[in-house]
């Protein structure tokens, strides 16, 4: 590979971390917080826990699976945006809880 | 809309709760129900005639209400349901009341509606052991039901397994509790329920930890937990909503029940392998069964350091969530 092209994929690369958004979503009174979310491809999401007992966080989106397993108090978690497919986050302790992430 | 009955009154003079956990504790006066199966009282009669109908089991002895019994605490009071022939169901009959508060189904949580879980007993060979291709011709031969069916559902084709879903999800969504003792305390009548009682509500709430899955009107979240009845590896329907998919959270985890009437339904647990709910609680709040050498046991489920005294009076607390049977009339005769 020629030190142009190089050159140009590491700049693509660097641009595309550069404008990628980390959203913050707390897991606290057995609810997603902020709640909803809208990202773009790219952008990741870290999942919280403040409540006092574990939580978990999936998603059954082909395009973008993602199951934190047993999230205990205090960890944290990140999921990339790998598809333009919108896709629901549940909790699959707490099924009542889940919220929808619009991917634009 | 909020259950209130002649108790509205008392909402304001009470002592013990703020007029918000009030709230979160008095039943909506109606299930939720999807768009396309508003209730209406043909449909719920109807419902109630089919549910009770043995004629919708493969040997016609069997009916919903073998095991969802009125007079049982909609259940059948054993550990294991009896099922079709001589063998046993899987697991324990969960009580139907107030099922159509909740957002999952069974003890997994494997559908979400009563529509999607009303035909599943009818067809499963260790309870009715009817296969819906033979049953709904069986019933479109009933013209007493065709009628009703019309009537109930006009412009849906009739008699189908959807209509028959329906019906039966319609009678379930008015089986619910009613006032019980705690009700009437949380509404303001101190004199409801006794000291212990109300101690015993006190420890459910904070050192048991109790109300950190059976919470709100219905005391449960409808949340998943492997509370450790089992220790080692786990087979069957141990397995519990792993069964459905194999997510890691999901390891042995069962549907926390409601505690509504949960004097009548006894024994308990998915397994029914308790018989009194001082040994439930006793393992509820005492770590589990097996405190060591269980995946993916429930982060709730720890030793609370209960006296006896104290799980005593969270058994007199239990008790007070009782509530005098809904008015129901069981059908003695059937369309014909």
């Amino acid at each position: 590979m020629s030190d142009f092209f190089k050159t140009l994929l590491f700049s693509l690369a660097l641009a595309a971390s550069a404008s990628a958004a980390n959203y913050v979503v707390d897991q606290k009174g057995k609810t997603f917080l902020p709640g909803d979310l809208s990202v773009s491809v790219g952008d990741t999401i870290t999942f919280k826990n403040s409540d006092p007992f574990a939580h978990n966080a999936y998603t059954d989106n082909e395009s973008n699976e993602f199951d934190v397993g047993m999230q205990a108090t205090g960890r944290e978690t990140v999921m990339t945006v790998k598809s333009a497919e919108s896709f629901n986050i549940e909790c699959a302790i707490h099924p009542n809880m889940l919220i929808k992430v619009m991917v634009e | 809309m909020i259950v209130r009955l002649s108790l509205t009154a008392l909402l304001a003079s009470s002592a013990s709760f703020a007029s918000a956990d009030i709230e979160k504790w008095l039943r909506p006066a109606e299930a939720p129900q999807p768009l396309n199966n508003k209730l209406t009282p043909e449909r719920v009669e109807l419902g109630k005639l089919l549910f009770f109908d043995p004629r919708l089991s493969s040997g016609g002895e069997f009916s919903c209400a073998t095991c969802h019994d009125p007079k049982r605490g909609w259940t059948d009071l054993t550990p294991v349901s009896k099922a079709m022939g001589a063998g046993r169901g899987p697991r324990n009959t969960p009580t139907i009341l107030n099922a159509g508060y909740q957002n999952r189904q069974f003890w997994d949580g494997r559908v979400k509606t009563l529509e999607e879980q009303a035909l599943g007993p009818i067809e499963a060979d260790v309870e009715m052991n009817m296969p819906l291709a033979e049953l709904i011709p069986k019933l479109n031969e009933i013209h007493g039901y065709v009628k009703l069916f019309n009537a109930a559902y006009p412009g849906e084709g009739g008699l189908t397994q959807e209509t028959l879903a329906k019906a039966i999800a319609s009678f379930e969504r008015t089986v619910v509790s009613t006032i019980s003792p705690f009700d009437k305390y949380a509404m303001g009548d101190d004199n409801a329920i006794g000291v212990k009682a109300k101690k015993g509500f006190e420890l459910f709430k904070d050192k048991a930890h109790c109300m950190d899955c059976h919470d709100k009107f219905n005391f449960s979240d409808g949340s998943f937990h492997n509370i450790g009845l089992s220790d080692g590896e786990l087979r069957g329907k141990e397995l519990g909503r792993y069964l459905t998919k194999k997510r890691a959270a999901w390891y042995g985890a069962f549907k926390t029940p409601t505690l509504r009437d949960v004097t009548k339904s006894a024994p308990y647990f998915h397994d029914g392998s308790v018989k009194t709910l001082t040994e439930a609680t006793a393992i509820c709040a005492g770590g589990g069964r097996y405190l060591n050498n269980v995946q993916n046991k429930s982060t709730y489920i720890v030793d609370r350091n209960l006296s006896e005294s104290e799980i005593g009076e969270i058994v007199s607390f239990l008790k007070t969530l009782e509530g005098p049977d809904m008015k129901l009339d069981i059908p003695t005769k059937f369309p014909q």
